[in-house]
């Protein structure tokens, strides 16, 4: 009907304007695909068009008019006609041209972007070496974010967290979106572990989060990722609302081509190793008698040749990886499709850990006509992570605790031919039994899958209307096996154990969401433009979590009714959101670009559930390169500076407005006991306000470019689990009772340093430090993370960090602070070097100061097996040996100053060298069938320099939620990769 | 152009549904009962569970406070590989307030107490057609309970002090001393006491098999008056111990376990004894204090309450030969209360006044210990050695001897074995209470 109108229209201004023809072609980008939406003005007129899907246009002019074409992203052509048919490419902007989201409907070139949106892609993501995960692939590469690996265990289990704290017990990572798609990254801990390590105490399963679990956003395979844009916070956040303020990673995937059916091919086969082993203690038969009265037993063990270093034995496995990928792409003028099949393969530097997932993706684009197309996105992953026993424990039982406490070189550990393994002398449990026989496994399948329709209602020389409705869902069940068979040490009723363990989490999630909304684009004659969006959102989310543990069991039976003893535990969760926003964006000759707008929403997880909460926004960048006053120079050819200011929020955690029952069983009869945590009718999300300023800067035609911000947010009615006095019957109330405050700078400096045919060399520097503060504490000081002031442990504190660490430092001394999580700043060194046919690439990473709670060395230390114990580096008059200094002169003397240490690292993350076979040699030997013939070498965190007295800096015994991160209690070591490379196309 | 007509209506469609479905329901809590749910209004079907939740969370982290008292009454040595501080912090006397062996004990406890609260709150709101002699039983039985939980928090406390007031969250009652909390702890024992006598002939729920004898009104008020006995004891009043003996369970002629237990099992949520560890373990241990065989005499089975381990433990310059061996299974009883201290509570409140009787009550303990009559002097001081000594075997590792050896003023006789050790006469006020 509208396209009617318009060639009514057209027929119309034809006739009125005789001596003019009617001129049209296709408007092609640099990859020869047709360009949608660029708008053909005649230049000194009022008349215009823009091209439909197919890049199609027809324009009424004469011959010596000049045709101006311009679109977001590329350079402004001017073609003067000469015939009636110009075809026209255009050339996509170098970098500066990219675009960035600025709100859910909306997007923007850079070069007018008011904020400091950070895009990784593709290539910056794997291109150097392939991650093991999505979020671990983020580390280092933009400004703003510390990234945290939580241990070494394969299939993930990560901690982003962008610009700082934005929230203590409220979540923390970032809102992941994927094609639209809101994407669940629940952490769900497995039944049956903390039963065994009874690290959380009492036994009890419920809100157990020492027990290394992995975080769901490890399925999404980065393989298929195109682009990936970071809102950092609030102020670029806002749209999202109370879903926003921890930031949101926003993923694009891979979509067809018409044109050709490419096939590409890519294999990568390496291995991982741990990165850094502890060594021994430098054991001799005088030192075993001197430190436990074995010095008979050390001989003689050395007399068999049976003394183990059974560190190596446990972590010393080189992990083989293999990841293959198939991508299919093509497709014709009214439908298009990419299809790409992964299968990673990975173990663990531990004998029966490791990681292994496929993926299946299909994503389809279809026009059904000139104005309204769908896009479909689909994804199926289904993966298997085996991720062995580690963390904190108070049995003796986890392999780290085992090894650091209960075993020595000359202990004989090792099975029988018949498969039956000693008792650990010394200890709870024997650490290669517990390795051998027990099961941490988590099985997923997940499908992700989402729908767009794009319908242009209006197009007109000045305005053109959008409607665009998105629905998507993900979906997972996610089954988690934990097993104990009765032949274990600390399994044998004879030992007090359990006779046989075995548990299963089974869980499923489905999160759906559904949008709509409007998109007005208005010109001006004057070149004023003005985009409107408004429309609506709406959340499902949806979670069932069964857990079943049984204990002694039938036989070799792990089936859950197979035992003496059953016990069972439900979680579920039930969310829905319903959001609007409105949007006003308005150009002026891209000199001055403002944006309006305001997020409303609301929730079943507020106090009110129809309450609407309202996030406001506003941002302004002055392109001052576009002045007339300006002019052309070419030392500083582009200057823009902007500045944002937004609002976001968080939600309180599900279940948070309750105070419930928990059950429980005394002698046969059902029981109800209070919660830990008292329940607040009146809790509401937690407001972040951010406001970031900027300039970016090219100098010499943008070999150098400089992008500068600062931010500062705030975060008020912060959601806090806060300690109340324990004599109330409750340990913790939530409560919205304070406010903190995030400031940093994010400096990028990127210089192409050299760039010609045969060699360039681009290299990217990034600098970003963060200061919090708790600004407003309504409750009493309160701790968290940690094991209390004699070891070290977290303080929020009125006026003071967030992050920082305290403790005792003697027998009855005060508090005071010993540390602070936050690094003094991060850096990041990014080099591109191409050579002909050889690309090498690599990735410094540098992490100053932070620190860390390091418990792993006073655990050895009681057991006698620190590998530093005999030397003098911690007492700080170089007197006491490490060993005896931590335990006597640290922990009995309620000293934890031993205990907090500089976490800094400066590593080489990713490095990647690739030889691109020429096309003639290609040719040569596969006669044209073949091409893009690539291979390569890569390796992550080679070369790893730091002064952390354990396996690595990056750690957390606690997960990656609230602010506990990096907790060290024997963690599954990290290990480095390295890999080679082998991809095609056909 | 069809296609269209039918896309504009697809999309008005889309855009109705989205603006118009606009108002949320649901926003339940989905995961368990309101906790005001019981204290609003206690039904009878409700009433079982309320109080089944109060008898097993009276055992939640119970080893945590058996093991700090008895470590501090130099009975045994807990070693934990995984957790340090029971072999620093507890033996040296180095106690921090924010600790879990400082706040675990305070906080479990007051949480029981907080579960007889809620309930005694739904009873006072009930709609149920509670008769007033059940309402009466319910009642004793929730104050003894409740009794007894203070009681448990002002062992640890001592002078530092317990909150008895704690029914509104918000605003709590003030911290009183010591003396202060077991008067109010003896006062809730009395309206109990008073309570279950009028609370005619049967409880109207279930209790565990651990209160077996003692599951009537009148059962019932036999326990409330040995956990008076206690409570004057520690008082000083050695006539009111007597009088509440006479109401107690004490039989000088009966089985010395008889009383009122703890009851652990391993099925479903129900709570395994924590306080069992096998025998010749090596990464948690509880080890006998050394002095606990020095000590004892000749012919003592009560030391059969240890066993000689295959090889010593040592940790950080302590040492253990014997394994604690009170409880064999995970599935063992705890006592909450029991005749023998009851009868040497009887021999404790006469050895000033009636030396004679409190001999024969000795005797009792030491006879069925295998072990002579006393044949010491009958002076209050030479009794009062034998009491606490016969206490200290007799109650081993039931959180007796730190508590005894306080009272008579005799903490700094407990051994130290390290330089730097030392026992403490109290645990501090949790730091998030401290104020």
């Amino acid at each position: 009907m509208l396209k009617n109108y318009l060639i009514l229209l057209m027929f119309c201004l034809a006739s009125n304007f005789i001596s003019a023809q009617m001129v049209s072609g296709t408007v092609l980008d640099d990859a020869s695909m047709p360009l949608p939406g660029v708008t053909i003005v005649v230049k000194g007129t009022t008349t215009g068009t823009a091209t439909d899907f197919d890049g199609n246009y027809s324009i009424s002019a004469s011959n010596g008019d000049v045709l101006v074409f311009s679109f977001v992203g590329f350079e402004t052509q001017e073609v003067t006609v000469t015939s009636n048919v110009v075809n026209v490419t255009m050339q996509s902007g170098i970098a500066l041209e990219e675009i960035v989201i600025t709100g859910l409907a909306t997007s923007i070139k850079r070069s007018n972007a008011a904020n400091a949106v950070a895009t990784i892609s593709a290539d910056e993501l794997g291109g150097r070496t392939p991650p093991q995960t999505l979020d671990g692939a983020l580390s280092g590469k933009f400004p703003g974010a510390l990234v945290t690996s939580n241990s070494g265990s394969p299939g993930g289990g990560l901690s982003v967290k962008l610009r700082g704290i934005t929230s203590i017990n409220g979540n923390s990572q970032p809102l992941y979106i994927i094609d639209g798609v809101y994407i669940d990254n629940s952490s769900i801990f497995s039944a049956g572990l903390n039963d065994v390590s009874n690290a959380s105490g009492g036994g009890a399963s419920a809100n157990s989060n020492q027990d290394n679990a992995t975080n769901r956003i490890a399925d999404i395979n980065p393989d298929d990722i195109e682009s990936i844009s970071i809102l950092k916070g609030a102020s670029a956040s806002a749209i999202y609302g109370s879903r926003g303020a921890a930031g949101v990673i926003i993923i694009t995937t891979k979509r067809g081509k018409q044109g050709k059916t490419i096939i590409n091919f890519s294999q990568s086969n390496g291995w991982n190793e741990a990165i850094n082993l502890q060594g021994q203690r430098n054991w001799t038969a005088d030192l075993a008698e001197s430190a436990f009265g074995q010095g008979a037993l050390y001989s003689a063990a050395e007399a068999a040749g049976t003394l183990t270093d059974y560190e190596k034995e446990l972590f010393g496995e080189k992990g083989f990886i293999s990841n293959t990928n198939v991508s299919i792409s093509g497709g014709n003028e009214k439908t298009t499709f990419f299809t790409g099949f992964t299968r990673n393969q990975e173990d663990g530097i531990v004998k029966n850990t490791g990681y292994d997932k496929s993926s299946i993706r299909l994503n389809l684009d279809h026009k059904f006509t000139d104005n309204i197309k769908f896009s479909l996105t689909t994804n199926y992953i289904n993966s298997s992570a085996d991720r062995g026993f580690f963390n904190n424990d108070n049995s003796g039982t986890t392999l780290g605790v085992a090894l650091a406490t209960g075993v020595r070189p000359w202990d004989y550990l090792f099975p029988d031919e018949n498969g039956n393994y000693p008792d650990a002398p010394h200890g709870a449990s024997n650490p290669l039994q517990t390795r051998d026989l027990m099961t941490n496994n988590e099985r997923v399948n997940r499908f992700i899958g989402g729908g767009t329709i794009d319908v242009n209602l209006l197009r007109t020389d000045s305005q053109s209307l959008k409607f665009v409705a998105k629905a998507g869902v993900d979906h997972y069940d996610m089954t988690a096996k934990v097993i104990f068979p009765k032949e274990l040490q600390f399994q044998k009723s004879e030992n007090g154990g359990l006779n046989g363990v075995s548990a299963i989490t089974i869980t499923t999630n489905t999160n759906a969401n559904y949008s709509a909304y409007l998109v007005h684009n208005y010109s001006t004659d004057n070149d004023l433009s003005f985009t409107t969006s408004a429309g609506v959102t709406k959340q499902d989310f949806s979670q069932n979590i069964v857990r079943v543990i049984a204990s002694d069991l039938i036989a070799s039976e792990t089936n859950v009714n197979q035992a003496a003893n059953v016990s069972t535990d439900q979680v579920r969760l039930e969310q829905e959101d319903f959001g609007f926003f409105a949007q006003e964006e308005f150009n002026y000759q891209d000199k001055l670009i403002a944006t309006l707008g305001v997020t409303g929403d609301k929730s079943t997880n507020n106090g009110d559930i129809n309450e609407f909460f309202y996030y406001p926004k506003g941002s302004l960048a002055v392109n001052l390169n576009n002045f007339d006053f300006w002019g052309s120079s070419d030392v500083l050819n582009r200057f823009k500076i902007r500045a944002a200011y937004g609002e976001a929020g968080t939600f309180a955690a599900f279940g948070s407005l309750f105070t419930i029952f928990n059950n429980t069983l005394a002698d046969g009869n059902v029981g109800i006991i209070v919660p830990g945590t008292r329940g607040n009718p009146n809790i509401s999300p937690e407001r972040q306000k951010e406001f970031e300023i900027g300039f970016d800067a090219g100098f010499l035609n943008n070999r150098i470019s400089v992008e500068f911000s600062y931010y500062k947010k705030k975060v008020e009615d912060l959601l806090l689990r806060a300690d109340v006095p324990t004599s109330t019957g409750f340990s913790s109330e939530w409560k919205n009772a304070g406010e903190l405050e995030n400031k940093g700078v994010e400096i990028g400096v990127n210089v192409q340093v050299f760039d010609s045919e045969d060699f360039s060399w681009n290299s990217n520097i990034s600098w970003f430090t963060n200061e919090s503060k708790m600004t407003r504490l309504d409750v009493p000081t309160f701790n968290l993370g940690g094991f209390g002031n004699s070891l070290g442990q977290f303080q929020i504190e009125e006026g003071k960090s967030v992050t920082q660490i305290v403790g005792t430092t003697g027998p009855g001394t005060p508090v005071s602070v010993l540390g602070d999580a936050e690094p003094d700043f991060q850096m990041s060194f990014i080099n591109d070097i191409r050579y002909k046919d050889f690309t090498l690439s690599f990735l410094w990473h540098w992490k100053k100061g932070g620190d860390n709670i390091n418990l792993t060395k006073l655990l050895s230390d009681f057991g006698g097996t620190s590998a530093d114990f005999d030397d003098f580096d911690v007492d700080p008059d170089g007197l006491i040996p490490n060993g005896n200094y931590r335990i006597v002169n640290g922990l009995f003397a309620g000293n934890a100053r031993p205990f907090v240490e500089d976490a800094s690292y400066w590593r080489l993350r990713e490095i990647g060298l690739y030889y691109t076979v020429p096309e003639e040699t290609i040719n040569k030997w596969f006669d044209g069938v073949v091409s893009n013939v690539k291979l390569g070498f890569s390796g992550h965190n080679l070369i790893n320099i730091f002064d952390y007295n354990s396996y690595d800096p990056e750690v957390s015994n606690f997960g990656g939620t609230g602010l506990s991160t990096g907790v060290e209690v024997t963690p599954f070591p990290s290990s480095k990769r390295y890999m080679f490379h082998l991809s095609m196309q056909f | 152009m069809k296609n269209i007509r039918k896309f504009n209506i697809i999309i008005l469609t889309i855009g109705f549904l989205a603006f118009t479905s606009c108002t949320l329901d649901g926003g339940e809590s989905l995961n368990g009962a309101s906790t005001s749910s019981i204290s609003d209004d206690l039904s009878r079907g409700e009433l079982p569970q309320a109080i089944s939740g109060i008898l097993s969370d009276m055992r939640d982290r119970l080893n945590t406070q058996v093991d700090v008292q008895s470590i501090m009454g130099r009975e045994y040595y807990y070693f934990t590989s995984s957790d340090p501080r029971f072999e620093g912090d507890v033996v040296t006397g180095n106690l921090d307030n924010q600790t879990f062996y400082t706040t675990t004990p305070w906080g479990t406890r007051y949480a029981a107490v907080k579960e007889v609260n809620l309930v005694l709150s739904g009873l006072a709101n009930t709609t149920s057609d509670f008769s007033a002699a059940e309402i009466a039983a319910i009642r004793g039985v929730l104050n003894t309970l409740k009794a007894h939980e203070l009681l448990m928090v002002s062992n640890n406390q001592y002078t530092n002090g317990i909150r008895i007031d704690v029914a509104d969250p918000d605003n709590l009652g003030p911290i009183v001393g010591y003396d202060e909390a077991l008067t109010a702890i003896a006062g809730l024992l009395t309206d109990a006491a008073n309570d279950l006598a009028s609370g005619g002939s049967s409880l109207p729920f279930n209790l565990t098999s651990g209160y077996s004898g003692f599951d009537t009104p009148t059962g019932f008020l036999q326990f409330n008056k040995a956990l008076t006995a206690r409570v004057e004891a520690y008082r000083g009043n050695s006539s009111a111990v007597l009088s509440a003996l006479g109401g107690s369970f004490m039989n000088m002629t009966g089985d010395l376990t008889t009383g009122v237990y703890h009851t652990f099992s391993l099925s479903g949520a129900d709570l395994a004894n924590p306080l069992f560890i096998a025998q010749n373990q090596e990464a948690n241990v509880r080890v006998a204090h050394s002095s606990f065989l020095a000590d004892a005499e000749a012919g003592d089975s009560r030391i059969n309450k240890v066993t000689l381990r295959d090889t010593p433990r040592e940790a950080s310059g302590l040492v253990g030969t014997h394994d604690v061996w009170i409880y064999q299974s995970l599935e063992d009883s705890t006592p909450i209360i029991r005749n023998a201290e009851l009868i040497l509570l009887y021999a404790e409140a006469n050895m000033v006044s009636n030396p004679a009787e409190a001999v024969n009550a000795i005797n009792v303990i030491r006879n069925a210990a295998s072990l002579g009559d006393y044949a010491g002097a009958l002076t209050p001081s030479a009794l009062e050695d034998e009491v606490l000594n016969q206490k200290r075997y007799e109650l081993f590792g039931e959180s007796h001897r730190w508590i005894d050896m306080r009272r008579f003023g005799r903490l700094s006789e407990l051994p130290n074995d390290r330089p730097g050790d030392m026992v403490p006469s109290a645990v501090p006020i949790p730091n998030d209470d401290d104020f």
